[in-house]
């Protein structure tokens, strides 16, 4: 899976098992698909506890691991990697849309 | 109408695969209860085809040696609208990718498939990976025979093979009946190219050792001439020597490419002559009732005679600059006179490589219907072939592969560019591969420019794993990570043409995301100001070396 970067801010991340979505571990221990509601763990030691919790609560998803983020003045958080930038907002181009003949 | 000129299922085989998918639905349903931890379903999922990528989980499709029916591709659509989100990646072995399939709804993706004949075993693990074979083939004018009767040959012994079903890593095999390869054999664990020799046999070339990934490099002949009727004992031996001596110690060191290299091609043939002595009379042996029961499948279609020559499609040709490059570009002669193979472009300018949705698939369909026997085929270089059209269908067939955005007049061409689904979908990637794709792609749309510039074969790949083929492209690009930033490494002078099959030499450093399309034209720059007459890009590379387009290239970035 997914590299991780050493950075002061982490949270917990997994992909869910029923359909692999990407879901973040929140403050109450419940794994949401909003990255703005995962739980931060503001240093190492919290990051471990935090993974821990994750493992724990892993029954619904594969494999949790820490992300590390950057968190701005607005509380808005973001991965630091680029593809955890990606896991987190999708795919950075257009896919084909389903029903659309898009080139037509 | 038939329904397919090539392979069906017969009884054992539907029953292979019908069993293989109620075992996968019960494995789904033990995990999602709870009964199987993660780390014991991985490989039951994997070993059909079902992977977890960055954002969901990605079913990979085997369609055997690229060939297709109608019926199976409408059903891929069905399949890719019903479980995912309605569109597909046509991969550069011939697979398909549908990347947002949920666990749950897997199984009956897997049931649909059965329907048609089709199945997801042995697109992932270590065994022998889906067989590859020339996308021309049943059609092709240089053809000596048609290499999907030995794909077909070869995808019945290796399915679940027992004992080849844990190799040391994972084991592709490409075919091709042509001199002009198509098949890429070359740059395959196992490549097998038919050919005439002197007292008119045929027989195949057994390349063993290609390969690209980490460590890239040509196979080696294993054996200049193998009867064919001896081809699957040979096959055995082959793989039973790699499976006994390939390294299980070091994951980037357990190709056969990495055995071949260590103990050299004598000694690998050595091994593989005396276990073939000890093997060559068993089972394996091919009777020609056996090998021509499986022939008449791949019988061609029967098709009418159709004039040669066409006024209308002459006339149109000068009144249609667009379908006149189309001609030149996306169709190719066919055995048959008055028949041609049409290459439908999956890379309209801008478009993800490879990738079609639901209804362009559906279109396709109906077009092959319509138009080429019910039948098409899927290259490694992520386009849909349609084998059998006839001359005089050619401007109806244009008009119709247009309004899919099918009709591009750039196969071959710059913008007809291999690319693997890069960072944006794949777990192993490092970069983004699409994006630099479609920037290249509509940097470079002009179709008249594109056909002045000539064949120029740019392949991209998101990681070392090389699953863009980039080692081989005319002009490669291979994304990396380096400190957080996506960077690309330019090579120059790949080619997997046969007989002058190499791999190409990095330029220097890599660039920017945001250089690349500069890079790229600055190196196309350099050909179009030195070229002598008749060079393609990869020639006038060969001529003058990688300095001039280096030095350029650098001085403009």
């Amino acid at each position: 899976m997914a590299k991780n970067l050493s950075g002061d801010l982490q949270v917990a991340s997994a992909n869910r098992l029923a359909d692999g979505v990407v879901v973040w571990l929140d403050d109450a221990g419940q794994w949401t698909t909003r990255l703005d509601r995962a739980a931060i763990a503001r240093d190492s030691r919290t990051a471990e506890i935090l993974l821990l919790r994750g493992l724990a609560e892993a029954f619904t998803v594969i494999d949790p691991f820490l992300v590390a983020v950057t968190e701005d003045d607005d509380g808005t958080i973001e991965p630091l990697s680029l593809r955890e930038k990606i896991r987190a907002s999708g795919l950075t181009f257009d896919a084909i849309a389903a029903d659309a003949v898009r080139y037509a | 109408m038939p329904d397919t000129h090539f392979y069906r299922y017969d009884d054992y085989d539907r029953s292979l695969v019908s069993e293989r998918v109620d075992q996968f639905r019960d494995q789904v349903r033990r995990r999602l209860a709870g009964e199987l931890t993660e780390e014991q379903f991985k490989p039951l999922r994997l070993h059909n085809g079902l992977y977890l990528q960055l954002h969901a989980y990605m079913l990979r499709i085997a369609i055997p040696y690229g060939t297709l029916s109608s019926r199976q591709l409408r059903k891929l659509a069905d399949i890719s609208r019903k479980y995912d989100r309605g569109y597909g990646h046509f991969t550069t072995r011939q697979n398909l990718q549908l990347n947002w399939i949920k666990l749950e709804d897997a199984p009956d993706a897997l049931a649909a498939l059965a329907e048609v004949d089709m199945h997801a075993l042995q697109t992932s693990g270590n065994c022998i990976r889906n067989v590859t074979a020339d996308h021309f083939a049943g059609a092709a004018v240089d053809e000596i025979e048609d290499p999907r009767i030995w794909a077909e040959i070869v995808r019945q012994w290796s399915t679940l093979h027992p004992e080849f079903t844990f190799l040391p890593r994972k084991f592709k095999i490409a075919i091709t009946g042509s001199p002009n390869d198509r098949a890429a054999v070359r740059v395959h664990d196992i490549g097998l190219r038919l050919w005439r020799n002197a007292e008119g046999e045929v027989g195949f070339e057994v390349i063993v050792g290609g390969g690209l990934g980490r460590t890239p490099m040509i196979g080696k002949t294993l054996r200049e001439f193998l009867p064919k009727n001896e081809l699957l004992a040979y096959l055995e031996a082959t793989l039973r020597v790699y499976n006994r001596y390939g390294r299980r110690d070091n994951l980037y060191k357990a190709r056969i490419k990495i055995l071949v290299h260590e103990v050299g091609v004598e000694k690998m043939r050595a091994d593989v002559e005396a276990e073939y002595a000890e093997t060559r009379d068993g089972l394996l042996g091919l009777d020609n009732e056996t090998i021509e029961a499986i022939a008449r499948q791949f019988a061609p279609p029967e098709l009418p005679p159709r004039p040669e020559r066409v006024s209308a499609v002459e006339a149109l040709k000068l009144v249609d600059r667009d379908f006149a490059l189309w001609l030149k570009s996306n169709v190719a002669p066919h055995r048959v006179k008055g028949y041609a193979i049409v290459t439908a472009s999956l890379k309209p300018a801008g478009a993800p490589p490879g990738d079609a949705s639901a209804v362009q698939m559906e279109g396709m369909a109906d077009i092959a219907e319509a138009f080429s026997q019910a039948e098409l085929r899927v290259s490694h270089e992520q386009n849909l072939i349609l084998p059998h059209v006839a001359v005089e269908d050619l401007p109806t067939v244009y008009v119709a592969l247009g309004r899919l955005g099918f009709a591009e007049a750039n196969v071959g061409k710059i913008t007809d560019i291999i690319a693997c689904p890069g960072l944006d979908y794949c777990a192993l990637a490092n970069a983004r591969s699409i994006p630099v794709a479609q920037q290249i792609s509509n940097h470079f749309a002009s179709l008249a420019r594109q056909h002045d510039i000539g064949d120029l074969k740019i392949k991209i790949s998101g990681c070392i794993n090389a699953c863009g083929h980039h080692h081989v492209g005319h002009i490669g690009i291979l994304g990396v990570d380096k400190n957080g930033v996506e960077l690309y490494q330019i090579s120059l002078g790949g080619d997997v043409d046969f007989g002058k099959t190499a791999l190409g030499t990095i330029l220097g450093p890599a660039v920017t995301a945001d250089k690349v399309v500069d890079a790229v034209d600055s190196l196309v720059g350099t050909y179009l100001d030195t070229r002598a007459a008749g060079e393609r890009f990869v020639d006038t590379f060969r001529r003058i070396g990688a300095e001039p387009f280096k030095d350029r290239m650098y001085a403009a970035l």
